[in-house]
């Protein structure tokens, strides 16, 4: 195999964004070297920038309909990789400007955390990009170095080390695993690029490669069983990145599952579907459980991240057309409604430095605003109309029903209810209880904007979401021909009444 | 049913809206008596725009009426599509009327976050009203669901007894538990009309065009009866109704013993939609062994109760029974009895609650032990009580014998062993209601009554008369009522009688027939809208995709 690495200027075009960040974040490298007295917020305010141009110059793309591939295939930019790069921009944006404050309290290396937040999201959007596997492994791990040290950026903290420590191990560990079910499959098919696997026939090896391939992935999203770190990681974490954590890069994660299972094992989809409903009920259902008992804010924001995966996988159990835009959609609602969450929580544990669920007691009486707002995105997250969240759900149900995915779709519906628990449980402390100290709480700038950004995001897209679900259904059009939906047999109905 | 008929003004909207734009008026404001004023202002304004709808309402006439209609979510087929019809009108008036004498009753009787209190009343009406003149099912139950999120914070933080947080966050659970299981009967329906056409459409009248399987209806029957049961409540899906009834406001009590959503459900969608189910002889056979349990035992056991707000749970259980009843006698005379008496009930057993309020506020409970001898001390409470206490047991003249009398003449049409034991159900309620009053109103003065009793203040007596004149109008004379329900039904009737196939052939005649009388059809302002988008064919041009 020989790589044409020739490149015209028409070919960087589409490499622009990417470019342009990697510009962009030596320049605040460079600042933040250069100008030693310089004021970290300006720095955070300079990143911000450059990553809403990277989004502007992005959605412009999307406009234009600039598309196509580089590299022989390894890199592609088609309406998957523009959403899931925005998505992965947009939450970029809102973290930087959430950490601000957090980022005060850091003794040294302010700098530098803007530049590895930075560093992650070109990774990530490469990997939106990722049409093979080789650009699979690197862009993965690409993405991944930056979070392993974000993780342990606390350095004075136990708990934020140990996180460090179990996410690294878990993740060089994920990182193995793909290697080697990379390997297997390129030794089974004796190709790397998803599409050119379309053909290949099965064969025990190419299956037990992709199914490394899915647990290293699985792991990146946070599926039960591959979900051990997260817990622990989100918990130690500094905050805002656990923010990100907890959606950029499942989002770049589920743009590879995606176009790996829609593409490369198209053939395969009565397999695969099983996998997928499997692993969607343990998620639900082992996330809301355990979510139940937390005691700790971000614990029980990490386990309800781990059911609403589940809720997404329903869409990739499906494997249609409609599956994809559910997916899509659904992660757009769950951007907005979860970082809004984390960003409630930043704002609560900068002033308060704690994050037990017991200390939201009172929250209503103390701040006002935040307790409105972590309800209005606690509801979206347990799917209360007319709220985003209800608008995902009801769209990737549908694409469930459509295929007949019964169980799937009982499970999942039982599972609102028990998330409808332990969300309440939380609102129950903010609005009820009596606080422990009543002293009023004030919200910083930056961090308002972020919580009015996810306000926004969460009621637009529940009470108006016409053009996004246009978005997404227009930015999956490549695969209309995966199956044909089978909803026009008749027979659906009848062979569900009978059994 | 599948008519349409629109007003040139979105008078709907404004109905669904302005309740909610009051809420958030109420917020800027900080002065507790400014607020009370407004949000009276504000729900007097709506019940003003209530009673013009009533007037300008069509009567005997099946046609949905006001509508309105916007895409909202095409790719799926959701629309922004309200209208009311002769099922829906008398609730959107009910529910008006209501918020109205709520908002009255809890003038002084709220102290504690008088602001929130009433923003949560004003954002409950909107969610209400959104139930009655949603004609898309997306956008009915996104108002289903959000009538949870007020209801759960009235009981909450306004509930009365010890167990309320128990209460509010049963009543939500399991309401959502039925409610997603009707959302799956929603998305089968929605899913069978894409067979049909190759598109998605959650518009009523849109699934009332495509039959759906007879062997499918019983399926998405049973799906859509579980959130309705669930919410009306049916027995024994009862459960969470004593807590939230007795742990929760008075306010929040007469609301949920009052606006009777889930039997309206059935009315509205499964009738309707899945005629063959519904008067499938099993189904018929089980809703009415349940309706008639809960007649009987929910008599039974309120004649035991001590404390007066139970007593009203559990007869509203019976009375709710007696709705079912009707509703699946499956003939002409129960449905109108049925939707006669959800209205009735509304003025009935709400009008109970606001009296079971009043004099809570004066003994501080509704026990049996603390009452006795009140005649004397509140005559006002005395009299009114004893008339809307009549109505509830369906005295002669009083709107709950014309509900009763019909929904008995159904049941014994239907078979004479449900009228049988319907009958008893009316003796154990004048038992249980005659015999608890003879307690706590007449005879000695019990011993824990304190001596300052006051009697009615203006405001309550306000709320109690205003009751009684609609007890009295509908008793003595219902037919505006009934003209405003009967064509509604009529053409529910229809349906079930002929099921789905032969109904949906039929109202292609009839609509095809009215575009040739249309000069004829200008009724008053209102217009047929284009009569051809009403036979919309499978070829729609909006883009929805499959």
């Amino acid at each position: 195999m020989t790589f044409d690495l020739t490149l015209s200027g028409s070919d960087l075009l589409l490499l622009a964004p990417e470019i342009f960040l990697t510009i962009w974040l030596c320049v605040v490298l460079a600042v933040d070297f250069t100008f030693k007295q310089i004021d970290h917020e300006n720095l955070a305010y300079l990143s911000v920038g450059g990553v809403i141009a990277t989004l502007i110059n992005l959605i412009w793309f999307d406009y234009t309909g600039v598309q196509g591939a580089l590299f022989k295939d390894m890199f592609v930019l088609d309406g998957v990789a523009i959403f899931f790069k925005i998505l992965v921009l947009i939450s970029t944006a809102l973290v930087l400007l959430a950490s601000i404050d957090y980022v005060k309290s850091f003794k040294f290396f302010k700098g530098e955390y803007y530049f590895l937040v930075m560093m992650s999201a070109l990774g990530m959007m490469f990997m939106a990009s990722a049409q093979d596997l080789l650009s699979v492994f690197v862009t993965l791990e690409f993405s991944t170095f930056g979070f392993y040290v974000l993780v342990a950026y606390l350095r004075e903290d136990q708990k934020s080390s140990e996180a460090g420590l179990k996410f690294f191990i878990l993740g060089v560990f994920a990182a193995g695993l793909l290697a080697y079910g990379i390997s297997l499959v390129y030794g089974e098919t004796g190709t790397l690029v998803f599409s050119e696997m379309a053909s290949a026939p099965g064969s025990i090896g190419l299956a037990i490669g992709f199914i490394m391939i899915f647990a290293a992935l699985g792991f990146k999203i946070g599926a039960v069983p591959f979900h051990s770190w997260i817990p622990d990681t989100y918990q130690g974490a500094p905050t805002p990145v656990t923010a990100f954590l907890s959606i950029a890069p499942k989002g770049a994660a589920l743009a590879i599952l995606i176009r790996m299972f829609y593409v490369a094992l198209a053939t395969f989809k009565p397999t695969w579907v099983l996998l997928f409903v499997v692993a969607s009920i343990l998620s639900m259902t082992y996330g809301n459980i355990v979510a139940i008992a937390q005691k700790n804010i971000k614990r029980l924001l990490a386990y309800s991240g781990i059911a609403q995966i589940g809720n997404v996988m329903i869409g990739l159990a499906a494997g249609t057309k409609r599956g994809s835009d559910a997916i899509l959609f659904y992660l757009l609602t769950y951007l907005f409604a979860n970082l809004g969450a984390f960003a409630v929580v930043i704002g609560v544990s900068n002033l308060i430095k704690s994050d037990e669920i017991e200390d939201y007691n009172g929250l209503n009486r103390r701040s006002p605003f935040l307790a409105a707002a972590m309800l209005l995105f606690l509801l979206s997250l347990a799917g209360v109309p007319p709220l985003a969240g209800f608008i995902g759900k009801l769209y990737i149900f549908v694409a469930a029903i459509e295929q007949e995915l019964y169980t799937l779709l009982i499970v999942g519906l039982i599972n609102i209810v028990i998330s409808m628990y332990y969300y309440l449980v939380v609102v129950k402390k903010m609005y009820i209880n009596e606080p422990h100290d009543p002293t009023p709480l004030s919200v910083s700038t930056p961090l308002k904007t972020v919580i009015f950004v996810g306000i926004a995001g969460t009621l637009l897209l529940g009470i108006y979401p016409k053009p996004f679900i246009d978005w997404a259904v227009d930015a999956t059009l490549m695969f209309s021909n995966i199956t044909a939906p089978t909803a026009s047999d008749p027979a659906i109905l009848t062979s569900l009444a009978g059994g | 049913m599948l008519e349409e008929l629109e007003f040139g003004f979105p008078i709907l909207s404004i109905l669904l809206f302005l309740p909610l734009l009051g809420a958030i008026g109420l917020w800027t404001l900080r002065d507790t008596d400014l607020i009370k004023k407004t949000a009276l202002g504000v729900a007097l304004f709506e019940l003003a725009l209530a009673v013009l709808l009533l007037l300008r309402f069509i009567p005997e006439s099946a046609a949905m009426q006001f509508s309105e209609r916007l895409n909202w979510i095409p790719a799926l087929g959701i629309s922004y599509h309200l209208a009311v019809d002769g099922i829906s009108i008398l609730f959107v008036g009910l529910s008006a009327f209501i918020t109205v004498l709520i908002i009255l009753y809890s003038w002084d009787t709220v102290q504690d976050r008088a602001k929130a209190y009433f923003m949560s009343i004003l954002a409950l009406e909107t969610t209400i009203m959104g139930i009655f003149v949603s004609i898309d099912l997306i956008l009915f139950f996104v108002f289903w669901e959000l009538m949870l999120v007020p209801s759960y914070f009235l009981i909450k933080l306004w509930g009365v007894g010890e167990e309320k947080h128990y209460a509010a966050l049963k009543y939500v659970l399991y309401t959502l538990l039925g409610s997603v299981f009707m959302l799956v009967g929603f998305a089968l329906l929605s899913l069978n009309y894409h067979d049909v056409t190759n598109m998605y459409s959650f518009d009523l009248l849109d699934l009332l065009k495509v039959p759906v399987p007879v062997s499918d209806q019983l399926l998405i029957f049973w799906f859509i009866f579980m959130g309705l049961a669930f919410k009306a409540p049916v027995f024994p899906f009862h459960t969470w109704l004593p807590d939230a009834l007795v742990q929760g406001p008075i306010g929040m009590s007469v609301v949920l013993a009052g606006v009777k959503l889930g039997t309206y459900g059935f009315l509205r969608f499964s009738f309707p939609l899945l005629p063959e189910a519904s008067t499938n002889a099993t189904v018929v056979v089980i809703v009415m062994s349940l309706a008639l349990a809960a007649i009987v035992w929910g008599a039974i056991i309120a004649i035991m109760q001590p404390d007066f707000r139970r007593l009203l749970v559990f007869s509203s259980i019976s009375h709710l029974g007696f709705v079912v009843l009707g509703l699946f006698a499956l003939n002409f005379q129960g449905l109108q009895g049925s939707l006669l008496q959800m209205i009735n009930l509304g003025f009935t057993t709400a009008g109970l609650f606001f009296l079971a309020g009043f004099l809570y506020d004066r003994l501080g409970n509704t026990l049996l032990d603390n009452c006795g001898g009140i005649a004397s001390k509140m005559p006002l409470l005395a009299t009114f009580f004893l008339i809307i206490g009549m109505a509830s047991i369906g005295l002669p003249g009083t709107n709950g014998f014309i509900g009763e009398f019909l929904i008995l003449l159904g049941a014994f049409q239907a078979h004479w062993v449900y009228g049988a034991v319907a009958v008893s159900g009316v003796i154990f309620a004048a038992a249980y209601f005659l015999w608890y009053y003879e307690r706590a109103i007449f005879g000695p003065i019990g011993e824990h009554v304190p001596q300052a009793l006051k009697d009615l203040t203006q405001r309550e007596t306000i709320i109690a008369v205003s009751l009684c004149v609609m007890i009295f109008w509908i008793g003595l004379y219902p037919s505006p009522f009934l003209r405003m329900v009967n064509g509604s039904v009529q053409a529910v009737m229809d349906r079930l009688d002929h099921g789905s196939i032969a109904s949906i052939e039929q109202d292609r005649m009839l609509l095809s027939h009215a575009v040739a009388l249309e000069p004829e059809g200008q009724d008053r302002a209102m217009a047929i809208r284009n009569p051809q988008s009403a036979i919309r064919a499978p070829l729609n041009p909006e883009g929805r995709t499959e």
